[in-house]
């Protein structure tokens, strides 16, 4: 879904295969000389998806990395919690998910601390939200935009219901009882509504899925995904979010099935 | 000919091929559609709830239409995010005004300081279109429609978004009455007049249709009516003159309540 | 107060001919005004705790705060100006986190005394600043364990076993004194439990504490063990009423003994 590295010339390397070192970073024609702005991502994460249930909120992400083409790092984690009762999951550039982390667990380690002096509420998921979609809108107004789809999930201990909200590097915003950023918005998005539906209703005024059926939709998505997406990687997290907290599951793998390759032309052994 | 047997050497010089430039585009299109007609004693301000971009539906409940005070209403189409944040900063302009003057800013001092912060982002426009209708202070039902840029009149109506080319020719034949000749012998006529009835009839007939044809426009409908004060709300109020399938509710004064009653209508449209 | 009228005493920039830096000396008095303040390191955690004098019965309960966090693992106490109290426990905030943002790692209870302490010593050196009228009690518990340091305005620090700032501080030390010192002859070096010491910092908190002369107190506590999850963070509610009780208790007895 990101878009590929640039080539330094188009005439080079039209199919993309791998990234370039040699990318044109705030290259300009102004006279003024370069600019050290705009960037493109480097190393992305690819989707993530999130979907609401009767005790909370579930969210979920592969464990890789790419760059360019090539799965880089097959073993990074790309939920994050941020206090007790709530969780990003971050699609797009991963240099900037490490920035945000830094950025966020700064904050929120500095909120602790004044809270024992003056006893204020702990920062809300809506709270978190809200400071995520100012920063990702004002970033992108400088020309310099966080690279980022993030999904944020949440309980609000206030309201006693779940939180589930999307925030990009345009500073676009909206919330739904089920999201998914990238290509999962394609693949996953229809697989999530319609499982959404079948029991809450096209209002969501029915009862929601039980935790069981939220993380068997979620695997079946997650399967689709890589089977489709080739930036994805059979290894992924689902994070859970309810009043008793977050946690996040050991990596985990989808059963697969490819026996109808072989009898693919171009794909298995035959030459002709 | 011999001064053009040869191209000018800076022409030969040009690279036949430039160099692909990866340029960040603060800008989205998030699809939906708005519009607002005004009455004698009352003003219509009315929006889709879908929010999309190219072909997906990224939810199916997001806000367009928001109350700034007891007598005016804004629309907002065009890029979601400039569309939030820019309501944002006229909702903070308005409580500052409040601070200072003590009584809420009127509707044309609404128009006059929107065209402003628009004019004021003229060279990284919000790419928004801005409709705002309410109540003028001599009482009467009043429309005003803006472009990105600040441009902006007072009209008795109009449509805008992805949908407005289907929209406006039908408002410009039942409000305005073009390409209409009043029988002979009746009154000529004149727009602005028409009664809430009517009026509620032509925007739900607008959207249903503009839901039909156009793929950006679905979901939900939510109209406002801001009325005149001492104006009766029977028209409205009276379940059995209303169409089938529309919720009213009343929100309650935000100020000190001078008399002006905001209404919200709601009603679900095609989610296809 | 020998000091006054011979002049040596208005710049913090100069020094009196016998070698001293009175304005530091005057910022001690402001301490010496101020509820006691304790901090006590025990073998498994640090306690901290204060007597926040109330000087007005309009005060809500459990306002005004004299112990600060200055990150996840690191409590800091101050006796004296209050408002300079909140101005170092934000700086030490400041350090905490750029130590944690440079190195990836929570910064020591020495480390951060020492920046702290730096920082304090700065306003002992120019003729434009007054020194800080705070004593600090800094207490945390990181990777060497335990730690207690006691920060004075001229920016001199110690670490202790046990030490005692404010009013009243040289009975509070000759109590914790005769703690650390049985802990010693009976070999148990590393001292008593935070769970013990909670009742003894009560106790010497209300010990010191003159019923006739002070001004009405709310006891403040706070401490980092393995049972605040290594986090510093309030003493609990139950314990904190029973140490208190105990504490009375005590001061009965002791009366009663006189």
């Amino acid at each position: 879904m990101w878009k590929q590295p640039a080539p330094a010339n188009s005439s080079f390397n039209d199919y993309n295969t791998f990234p370039l070192p040699q990318t044109q970073r705030g290259q300009s024609s102004h006279a003024h000389g370069p600019v050290g702005h705009t960037q493109q991502p480097l190393v992305t994460g690819t989707s993530v998806l999130g979907l609401k249930f009767d005790k909370g909120v579930m969210i979920a992400a592969d464990n890789l990395a790419s760059y360019g083409s090539l799965a880089r790092f097959r073993d990074i984690q790309r939920l994050h919690p941020l206090g007790k009762h709530t969780l990003l999951g971050v699609a797009g550039d991963m240099s900037d998910f490490q920035w945000l982390k830094k950025e966020l667990d700064a904050l929120l380690r500095e909120e602790d601390a004044l809270a024992l002096s003056d006893s204020h509420p702990s920062l809300s998921p809506k709270n978190i939200y809200e400071l995520l979609s100012n920063l990702f809108y004002a970033r992108r107004s400088k020309m310099n935009p966080v690279w980022n789809a993030v999904l944020v999930g949440g309980w609000d201990k206030v309201k006693e219901e779940s939180f589930l909200a999307y925030v990009d590097l345009l500073g676009t915003t909206y919330t739904a009882p089920t999201l998914a950023t990238g290509f999962g918005a394609h693949l996953a998005q229809p697989l999530l509504r319609e499982a959404f539906e079948a029991k809450a209703g096209i209002n969501g005024d029915g009862p929601l899925l039980t935790q069981e059926e939220a993380e068997k939709v979620l695997d079946d998505s997650m399967k689709v995904l890589f089977y489709r997406d080739a930036r994805s990687i059979n290894k992924y997290q689902i994070a859970t979010i309810t009043a008793e907290g977050v946690s996040i599951s050991d990596s985990k793998s989808s059963d697969t099935y490819w026996k109808f390759a072989e009898g693919l032309r171009g794909y298995g052994a035959q030459t002709q | 000919m011999a001064l053009y047997s040869q191209p000018p050497m800076s022409y030969t010089q040009e690279p036949t091929t430039a160099p692909v430039e990866h340029r960040f585009n603060p800008y989205s299109d998030n699809g939906g559609s708005i519009l607002a007609i005004a009455g004698k004693d009352f003003s219509v301000i009315a929006g889709d709830t879908r929010q999309s971009e190219g072909y997906s539906i990224q939810t199916r409940y997001a806000r367009k239409v928001w109350q700034l005070n007891d007598k005016a209403v804004l629309a907002t189409n065009g890029f979601a995010a400039d569309g939030t944040n820019f309501v944002k900063r006229v909702k903070q302009r308005l409580e500052w005004y409040e601070h200072a003057h003590h009584k809420p800013m009127g509707l044309k001092s609404i128009a006059r300081m929107i065209q402003t912060m628009l004019y004021g982002k003229r060279f990284f426009p919000y790419y928004v279109y801005n409709i705002l209708g309410g109540i003028e202070e001599d009482g009467t039902g009043a429309v005003y429609s803006f472009d990105p840029v600040g441009s902006y009149e007072r009209e008795a109506c109009r449509g805008a978004g992805a949908a407005q080319s289907l929209i406006q020719p039908f408002l410009d034949n039942q409000i305005y009455f073009k390409n209409q000749q009043p029988e002979a012998g009746s009154e000529k006529f004149v727009p602005g007049n028409l009664p809430l009835s009517t009026v509620l009839s032509l925007v739900v007939d607008s959207f249903t249709s503009a839901t039909e044809r156009h793929i950006e426009v679905g979901d939900g409908l939510e109209i406002y009516v801001v009325m005149q004060k001492g104006r009766s709300a029977d028209d409205l109020l009276d379940e059995k003159k209303l169409a089938p399938g529309l919720k009213v509710e009343e929100l309650g004064a935000l100020g000190e309540g001078e008399g002006e009653r905001t209404f919200l209508v709601r009603q679900s449209l095609k989610r296809d | 107060m020998t000091s006054i009228g011979t002049g040596y005493d208005l710049s913090v920039s100069t020094y009196s001919p016998d070698g001293r830096l009175f304005q530091v000396e005057y910022a001690h008095k402001a301490v010496e005004a101020a509820g006691v303040a304790i901090g006590l390191r025990c073998k498994d955690g640090v306690i901290l705790g204060v007597e926040r004098l109330l000087h007005s019965k309009l005060l809500v309960k459990g306002a005004n705060r004299r112990i600060a966090s200055l990150d996840e693992h690191i409590g800091l106490a101050s006796a004296g100006l209050l408002a300079d109290g909140k101005h170092l426990a934000r700086r030490g905030r400041e350090e905490a986190s750029s130590f944690r943002e440079n190195y990836n790692s929570p910064v020591t209870v020495q480390i951060l005394s020492d920046r702290i302490s730096a920082y304090l010593q700065a306003y002992t050196c120019y003729g434009s600043v007054r020194p800080f009228g705070l004593s600090s009690i800094v207490g945390g518990v990181d990777k060497t364990g335990p730690k207690l340091f006691c920060i004075e305005p001229s920016g001199v620090y110690y670490g202790y076993r046990a030490v005692a700032v404010g009013k009243g501080k040289a009975l509070a030390k000759t109590e914790l004194e005769k703690i650390v010192n049985k802990n010693l002859e009976s070999g148990t070096e590393g001292g008593l439990t935070v769970r013990e010491a909670i009742d003894e910092v009560a106790r010497i908190i209300y010990l010191v504490h003159d019923d006739n002369k002070d001004k009405d107190f709310e006891l403040e506590m706070t401490w980092i063990c393995e049972e605040s999850g290594n986090k510093h963070a309030l003493v609990p509610e139950d314990l904190l009423k029973s140490a208190e009780e105990k504490a009375k208790a005590a001061l009965e007895e002791g009366m009663e003994e006189d």
